[in-house]
């Protein structure tokens, strides 16, 4: 009895705020119908769980590495993209593996050329110039040979073949892919071996500036381990054969995956969404993020460049303007029997539209999103509480240096943690673009809810993310809801209506208000 | 005798000490003052054409140094709450971006002269530091950032609605200001030109009193180590609300000389991307160092414009990466790494000298390895 | 003569502070070695540059034979070293038993260990599942000294482990080093002057990053003039 009382007291602020909210939300409530009630409250948890998908994976990286990444909206942005690629455009996608499998195949020597060149003994002046020299020999080759890989695209330029036509005919049903383009001006033995090569001596380059990194920098030494990194070496090989394959089998493939049914294709999309950005992560925490841990304002500063580079690459790739992604099928029925009645109904007819209480539910925004939500946050919650590495992490946020000390790769674990996150911000991206439709700037302006969902939720905290999105989430739908209905004030004659930028103000008020009240936010931990 | 001439030769010392201490910054302005007319030289352009403003390279390239100035002031700004105050903001650009608005506001639709113009906007970026120090008692560190970034995307927000587009302009931005006719930018471009200078090198030399001053040493002791300025008795809010407040009122003058100089303001200057802008300005020139943040501005400029002339549309991509190898690989800017080096220089031939004087402990050092 | 551990020579950064300027200590198998001096002389960095958390950039350090300076700490760690960190470092979000759990480094290892571990801390035993930020300092304590015995570790690192507890439970932590120092090695950092003598044999000080003297702690304690000059507070 007394713990209890004793932790009513510990928490007193905390009860006091979340009860406030419950008492507005229900005050927002009340003055809807009903069928709005049920609509503007699952749309709110639906916002919640997509804000919750990024700020998830960015409140993890942030805990354990103390690295704010801000480039975190900019990965799930171009999750988006990728999967957008995928599902309206597969052969593009099939297109583009071949070269990016051969580039993957260099990299993944990177441990290895460290090994080696460990073991050349290489005198100093050398080491310091030949990275340099590789470096340019990479832009050469790569800068020749990659424009001129074949991979059948759109062009922004014309409406005939801009992505937003093909995205529409996609969702038309209607798509006709162009005719697949070939090499041209270097055979194809050339072109792919030499991509295969350049992405060889990329790999040797970069082994080389971090040896001479390693060289020049007398304050610690480091040992690298002597031992043949076997495990990079199959993987190596393993990307350079699909490589290859799929360049032989990409006309098979293409018609394969166009023919295939869209909701299908949406689980690829988000699959392989899910592996590229944990790659990109993974690559992006070893390469840049790692030499910068001493100094965490310049992680951020470089996660911010990072970000503005994936925004340009995507605006040059996809073109600026924004477009739609078509619906997966189990969630795109009009016709008959539809808007659904019953849960059979949806079942049988695969409807868009549920009918509920004289008002229209979309099965996909309303339903699927918050389901997806809720999965993820269970999932994750279990990977958390339940498995050993979810352990190491929660130690790690706290004091990662003690769990090193307990004979513990951190910095796997780091890595681990780090393309995970950014992995589950793609998926995030795969999942919300359906549903929010994909430009250039969608990353942005989710990072920045993510951002106050997790400010006021507590930065470090997983249910603080959990919360603080969700209250993001509602928050913006009902400001959206009551700027079409207005707000009856007793002192007004007309009825107060929210103009749509009351909708991002409304929430940085509320993040001002509760950090005063609760500077760590509502589950941080004080310090 | 000696007692009246004494005096008399320290003040010349004085004298000749602040001018020596400064040369670098009175050859900088020299060399700005006679830019035009440099250009105007090399490109054959007679005088008489230059001071009448007629179009020419020399019109041209003051264009871009006129920008230049003002994106130097912006970037010191943002160094004096980033780099010498410790605060990490991402709402810089709505200090820029009010003083513009303002600017642009006040004389497009109320028709409002040049004075009372400008004493709105230093009166709009005390109100705007204001709010972003309404947190700061309580909240420091990440969480302001996060809070200076909300409060800056509601601007942004705003300025680009369809509520407000007769005032400013939605996403297009605002257009038709127009500039009393003694600083048109237009026809009286020198004159412009001379004006942002002044104003750069009047804000350069208050900031660096400023910083010199008691209350910018507290402000850099609040940088160091903001737990034991407290212990030392100053309330560290206050100042840290002083640098706010300089800054967003520097930060929206120069706003407002951009919202005169260019024709149309848009609403990215106010976004995001315009604060990181700041800081890679402030970055490129060396983070805490005010000349620094000058240096970065101009380097800013001329290389996106030559990327630009060059490159075309994947300028920014560039710019991206060499932002990132800056803060991998030059994490301490131009005028910072240049300092660095002038101590190692230093250190260089004090250790030529040792070598003369007596080699021992650099031969148990070679021994040890 | 057994070294378990030898440090030669230490020298470490940290940041561009020059912390440690060359500290050597031997430590003797099955034996307890205590290192003393004043608060800021680098015992804490000695400890912390054996494990490689804070690397030396010169010296060297041989464990077991192996000379392991440069080695990534979590393969240091990994030979069988165990370190308990000062202030009582658990991690508070994980339970009791999860703080345990972490530190295996063979599946099974708790299993194995479970009996000697609570035979020493009986306390441990109900407070599998309370969380780490529940504990009373003196619990911390254990379980921080607890979580180091979980796998089959060579040395103790122990740092500070009766700072700031009762005197009940500064005897207790007594015994229990006492009793585990019959199976391992250990390298004891204690500010507590008659705690050290009564644990350790040997005696290694800390003065302003170098390591000035050592010797038996028997000799030690008559030792009028050292210990005025090392270990009073200045």
């Amino acid at each position: 009895m007394n713990k209890i009382s004793q932790w009513f007291r510990k928490n007193r602020t905390l009860i006091i705020t979340l009860l406030v909210l419950t008492i507005v939300y229900l005050l927002a409530l009340r003055g809807l119908e009903p069928k709005d009630q049920v609509l503007t409250t699952l749309r709110g948890f639906s916002m919640g769980a997509i804000i919750f998908i990024v700020a998830a994976g960015f409140s993890l990286i942030f805990g354990l590495m103390d690295v704010l990444n801000l480039a975190h909206g900019t990965l799930f942005m171009i999750g988006a993209y990728i999967g957008w690629t995928i599902i309206v455009r597969p052969d593009t996608a099939v297109d583009a593996i071949t070269p990016i499998a051969l580039l993957i195949a260099g990299f993944a020597l990177l441990p290895l050329m460290d090994v080696l060149i460990e073991r050349l003994n290489i005198p100093e002046k050398a080491a310091r110039i030949w990275p340099w020299v590789g470096l340019i020999l990479v832009i050469a080759i790569l800068g020749y040979l990659l424009p001129k890989y074949p991979v059948t695209t759109w062009d922004v330029g014309s409406y005939e073949s801009s992505p937003i036509n093909y995205a529409f005919a996609a969702g038309q049903g209607t798509l006709v892919a162009p005719e697949p383009e070939l090499f041209q001006g270097v055979s194809p033995v050339v072109g792919l071996g030499g991509i295969l090569l350049g992405s060889f001596i990329a790999g040797a380059t970069l082994a080389g500036f971090a040896h001479y990194r390693r060289y020049s920098r007398k304050e610690a030494k480091v040992i690298i381990d002597q031992g043949l990194p076997h495990t990079a070496i199959w993987i190596s090989i393993i990307t350079a054969l699909i490589g290859i394959i799929f360049y032989f089998f990409n006309d098979p493939l293409s018609d394969f995956l166009l023919d295939l049914n869209n909701a299908w294709l949406f689980l690829i999309a988000i699959l392989v969404s899910f592996v590229s950005i944990a790659g990109i992560g993974a690559l992006m925490e070893v390469l840049l993020v790692r030499p910068l841990y001493a100094t965490p304002i310049y992680n951020l500063l470089m996660t911010l460049g990072v970000s503005a580079i994936g925004i340009e690459f995507v605006r040059t790739i996809w073109g600026n303007p924004a477009f739609t992604m078509p619906r997966p099928s189990l969630f795109a029925g009009t016709g008959e029997g539809c808007p659904a009645e019953s849960l059979a109904d949806i079942l049988a007819n695969k409807c868009s539209t549920i009918s509920i209480l004289g008002g229209r539910i979309r099965t996909y925004n309303d339903v699927f999103v918050i389901i997806v939500g809720l999965f993820i946050l269970i999932t994750v919650w279990i990977l958390l509480q339940r498995t050993r590495l979810g352990m190491i992490i929660r130690a790690g946020v706290q004091d990662s240096e003690m769990v090193e000390a307990l004979s513990i790769n951190v910095r796997r674990v780091f890595t681990l943690v780090f393309a995970l996150g950014v992995g589950l911000a793609a998926m995030g991206g795969v999942i919300a673009a359906p549903s929010m439709g994909l430009s250039t700037n969608m990353g942005q302006v989710l990072l920045i809810n993510a951002l106050i969902a997790l400010a006021i939720g507590g930065l470090t905290s997983y249910p603080g993310a959990a919360v603080g999105a969700l209250i993001v989430g509602m928050l913006q739908q009902f400001i959206v809801k009551y700027g079409q209905i207005g707000i009856p004030l007793p002192f007004m004659e007309e009825a107060f209506k929210p103009t749509p930028p009351l909708v991002p103000a409304s929430t940085v008020l509320l993040m001002v208000i509760i950090l005063l009240i609760m500077p760590q936010g509502l589950f941080g931990r004080k310090e | 005798m000696s007692e009246f001439t004494a005096p008399e030769v320290a003040k010349e010392n004085i004298y000749w000490a602040t001018i020596k201490n400064s040369r670098g910054l009175l050859i900088t302005i020299l060399l700005l003052a006679i830019l035009p007319f440099i250009i105007a030289l090399v490109d054959g352009q007679p005088f008489s054409e230059l001071l009448s403003n007629d179009p020419g390279q020399s019109k041209f390239y003051q264009a871009l140094m006129i920008e230049i100035f003002i994106l130097a002031v912006y970037a010191i700004s943002y160094d004096l709450i980033f780099g010498i105050t410790g605060m990490i903001s991402f709402g810089h650009a709505m200090f820029f971006g009010v003083g513009a608005y303002v600017t642009g506001i006040m004389f497009k639709s109320f028709g409002w002269s040049l004075l009372p113009t400008i004493g709105l906007v230093i009166l709009a970026g005390i109100v705007n530091a204001l709010i972003f120090g309404i947190v700061l008692p309580r909240v420091k560190g990440i969480t302001w950032a996060l809070v200076t970034l909300g409060i800056a995307e509601v601007f942004f927000i705003v300025i680009q609605s369809r509520e407000l587009v007769d005032f400013a302009g939605a996403e297009i931005g605002l257009q038709g200001v127009t500039p009393p006719e003694y600083l048109n930018p237009v026809t009286e471009r020198l004159r412009f030109y001379y004006l942002a200078m002044i104003f750069m090198i009047l804000v350069y030399i208050f900031y660096k009193r400023f910083v010199n001053s008691p209350t910018g040493r507290v402000c850099i002791a609040n940088r160091e180590n903001e737990n034991r300025a407290i212990m030392l008795g100053y309330n560290t809010f206050w100042y840290k609300l002083t640098a706010l407040i300089i800054s967003s009122v520097t930060a929206g003058l120069a706003g407002a000389l951009h919202a005169i100089f260019h024709p149309i303001i848009r609403p990215d200057i106010a976004g995001l991307s315009f604060t990181i802008a700041a800081l890679l300005m402030v970055l490129i020139g060396g983070v805490g160092t005010l000349s620094g943040a000058l240096i970065g501005a101009a380097t800013f400029r001329l290389l996106s414009f030559g990327l630009d002339r060059y490159l075309g549309g994947s300028s920014q991509i560039i710019i991206g990466i060499v932002y990132v190898g800056i803060v991998l690989y030059l994490p301490f800017g131009i005028v910072g790494t240049w300092n660095q080096r002038s101590v190692r220089r230093k250190e260089g031939r004090e250790q030529l000298l040792r070598m003369f004087t007596g080699s021992k402990e650099k031969k148990q050092d070679e021994n040890e390895e | 003569m057994d070294n378990l551990l030898e440090v030669r020579d230490i020298h470490t950064f940290i940041s561009q502070f020059h912390i440690l300027e060359g500290v050597s200590v031997r430590v003797p198998r099955g034996k307890i070695v205590t290192l003393l001096g004043r608060n800021g002389a680098g015992k804490t960095t000695t400890l912390k540059s054996i494990l490689g958390l804070t690397p030396p950039s010169q010296g060297q350090v041989i464990f077991d034979g192996q000379d392991i300076l440069g080695q990534r700490s979590f393969n240091i760690a990994a030979l069988g070293i165990g370190y308990v960190p000062e202030h009582r470092a658990i991690f508070r979000d994980l339970s009791v038993g999860e703080n345990l759990k972490i530190a295996e480094r063979k599946k099974g290892d708790l299993d194995r260990k479970a009996d000697i571990i609570f035979d020493l801390f009986p306390d441990l035993k109900r407070l599998l599942h309370l969380g780490g930020d529940h504990l009373s300092g003196g619990q911390q304590q254990m379980l921080a000294i607890a979580r180091a015995l979980v796998p089959d570790n060579k040395l103790l690192l122990i740092d500070e482990p009766t700072e700031g507890l009762a005197p009940v439970l500064i005897e207790q932590m007594m015994e229990a080093i006492r009793q585990l120092s019959s199976e391992t090695t250990v390298l004891l950092v204690e500010q507590n002057f008659i705690v050290a003598t009564h644990l350790a044999e040997d005696y290694v000080i800390i003065e302003e990053g170098q390591s000035v003297k050592e010797g038996k702690i028997a000799d030690l304690i008559n030792d009028q003039e050292t210990i005025h000059r090392y270990l009073e507070a200045a």
